[in-house]
């Protein structure tokens, strides 16, 4: 991690809720690390976290199946070396105690998008999704 | 994602090329499993892919899983050092066939 990982920094997008979006995802999530000088190694892993929320959007929120004008909205904010990772969108309410990955151990197609945020980041929370939004889901990290 | 295919004998040799996504990975379940249905030894190049998601490993876990039974195997190789760690993440090293 860089000095200027310590600067506070915000900055949020929003994308059409389709599976062509996650590349333009992963490029502004880049583009955003690469501001706050966020070592390879983690930009990677944190780019990876948040591409899979945002497949989890696309495929469980909307079930592959989003309105061709929806979007959802991705803001990263840094701020005394906290990374906050917020998620907005409109698609069927999340059940927080449904959200579970898959055993690691029993390997199998599927289920690794949940495993690979949660063993990124420090703390993955669901909350409440003021309007227009019905789902806010919330991953943070201490840089 | 852009692809090559060399066959050879019984061993046809896959180059995939790009990220490996969810808006991908469809496309790269037609490229991988013809070869490994007809019970040939797929040999799957990595070098050239710098990002592979949950997605992605999926197809690598089906890829495996179909060629034991087609009694053949798929031989991930030369593997970038981005998408290894995604393997190693979800605990795979020792399942698929690394070189």
């Amino acid at each position: 991690m860089g000095e200027t990982a310590q600067l506070n920094h915000t900055e949020k997008k929003a994308f059409l809720v389709n599976s062509s979006s996650l590349k333009d995802v992963r490029i502004f999530c880049r583009d955003v690390f690469e501001k706050l000088h966020i070592e390879q190694d983690l930009k990677d892993e944190l780019v990876l976290a948040i591409a899979e929320a945002a497949q989890n959007i696309v495929k469980h929120a909307f079930k592959n199946n989003a309105n061709a004008n929806e979007l959802m909205v991705v803001q990263i904010s840094c701020e005394n070396k906290k990374l906050e990772i917020a998620f907005y969108d409109r698609g069927t309410p999340v059940d927080p105690k449904k959200v579970k990955h898959r055993e690691i151990d029993n390997v199998k197609p599927g289920g690794l998008g949940t495993f690979f945020i949660q063993e990124i980041m420090d703390a993955v929370e669901f909350r409440d999704g003021n309007k227009p939004w019905i789902n806010h889901l919330v991953l943070t990290k201490q840089l | 994602m852009s692809y090559k295919v060399t066959e050879e004998g019984n061993i046809a040799t896959i180059h995939l090329d790009g990220e490996i996504d969810m808006d991908v990975v469809e496309k790269a379940k037609e490229v991988i499993f013809p070869h490994v249905d007809a019970g040939k030894e797929v040999h799957l190049n990595l070098s050239q892919v710098q990002y592979m998601d949950s997605s992605g490993i999926s197809v690598l876990i089906e890829s495996h899983q179909k060629a034991l039974e087609k009694n053949t195997k798929v031989i991930i190789k030369d593997v970038s050092k981005s998408v290894l760690k995604v393997i190693m993440m979800a605990k795979l090293e020792q399942i698929l066939n690394l070189e």
